[in-house]
């Protein structure tokens, strides 16, 4: 009896080893995953690539315009607005449509870079600057190739973030 | 042999197991240490080392998984970059990209070697060797001309940001002046690749968008 005492309590010991450290990991599986679920840098980081993704694509759609297309072009401007810039885009509406309509040229443009400036994620506000190229053919000559660089404040609504300002980044009287 | 062969028909007419239990001698049974201890003990001792199995192996899976699950949500793409969710090293590294790159571009005839010494103390790389390539017309220019340049930093963002390094988009405002004419002013947009390097931020590259 004494030899089969002796063969067995290892064999527990380490079953009780086994257990705890089985144990302690899910624990610390647990631990970790709750940790990751609840990490508020992860959800911010992810806020701002989401900010970025469509401050850029909205910047682009302001800059993307075909005399052929006038009013799918401009929808696409509404669609990527909202606030102040937005409501000024329904007002000036009619009047751009017969400007570029007797200008009849084509903006397109293609995003170089982009980067959030600024990040609010429970204001729902972030700032981006765009750094763009915007290739205007009008129907005589050749087509204008410009870089440009933009500034756009991004406001979050329920249908996504949209352009509330956006702008030329100023040249000269950098003091401010 | 005949005895064995009679208890084996006898059994299989009645229940074999209560013939066996009934039967602690019998020569078929297992004639080693463990003889003592019936089949109805074995079962017993093995079903809890069966269920203790299972259940740290179950606990050990669980784990596992959500380990693996926790690093699924914290390992992304998303969180890799550092970009505004380390406000600190952000604000750091803009401030250090900002301040170079306005030391180095910016010169006057007077102070050309100022400005490749400053050069040499925060570019690295890449970004060092295109520099000097650059700078010996730049020295003539400022020279012949009487040529001052004044650059400074509108707005730079990170866009990606790691422990190591950094990539940036800045928009820069370049004044040029020469001697009896009025200032010009240029905007460029530069990608800036920065490197960080014994507890400073050095530019390896510089691409002009």
């Amino acid at each position: 009896m004494a030899r089969v005492g002796t063969t067995r309590d290892p064999l527990l010991v380490a079953a009780v080893a086994l257990t705890v450290a089985a144990a302690g990991a899910a624990g610390w599986g647990g631990l970790s995953w709750y940790e990751a679920a609840h990490d508020d840098s992860a959800a911010y980081a992810q806020v701002r690539d989401d900010a970025l993704a469509a401050g850029e694509q909205a910047v682009q759609n302001m800059n993307t315009l075909d005399h052929r297309k006038v009013e799918e072009g401009l929808d696409s401007w509404e669609d990527s607005t909202t606030g102040d810039l937005r409501r000024q885009l329904v007002e000036g509406r009619d009047a751009f449509v017969k400007q570029i309509e007797s200008a009849k040229t084509v903006s397109s443009a293609t995003v170089l870079s982009g980067a959030v400036t600024e990040l609010d994620d429970r204001a729902g506000r972030a700032a981006v600057m765009v750094a763009l190229r915007v290739t205007v053919t009008a129907p005589k000559g050749e087509p204008a190739v410009k870089e440009s660089r933009m500034l756009g404040q991004l406001t979050r609504t329920s249908g996504g973030w949209k352009l509330s300002a956006l702008g030329q980044a100023p040249v000269g009287n950098t003091a401010g | 042999m005949n005895e064995r062969a009679g208890t084996t028909t006898v059994s299989t007419a009645k229940d074999t197991q209560d013939s066996e239990a009934k039967d602690p001698v019998r020569p078929a049974a297992p004639a080693d240490d463990t003889a003592d201890t019936g089949p109805t003990r074995e079962t017993s001792r093995r079903w809890p080392r069966i269920a203790g199995a299972a259940s740290a192996a179950a606990l050990l899976v669980a784990g596992c998984l959500l380990f693996a699950e926790g690093r699924q949500l914290r390992d992304t793409a998303a969180t890799s970059n550092r970009a505004l969710t380390d406000p600190e090293a952000t604000a750091e590294v803009v401030g250090e990209v900002s301040n170079a790159l306005g030391r180095v571009f910016s010169y006057s005839p007077q102070a050309t070697a100022a400005t490749k010494a400053s050069a040499k103390e925060v570019l690295a790389g890449k970004a060092l060797v295109q520099y000097a390539a650059l700078f010996g017309q730049v020295e003539k220019q400022a020279a012949d001309q009487r040529l001052t340049l004044t650059s400074q930093v509108v707005r730079a963002g990170v866009t990606r940001l790691t422990g190591r390094g950094a990539h940036l988009l800045v928009f820069l405002d370049q004044v040029y002046e020469r001697r009896g004419k009025a200032p010009s002013t240029a905007a460029a947009q530069l990608s800036v690749s920065a490197e960080h390097r014994g507890g400073r931020w050095y530019i390896v590259e510089i691409t002009s968008r």
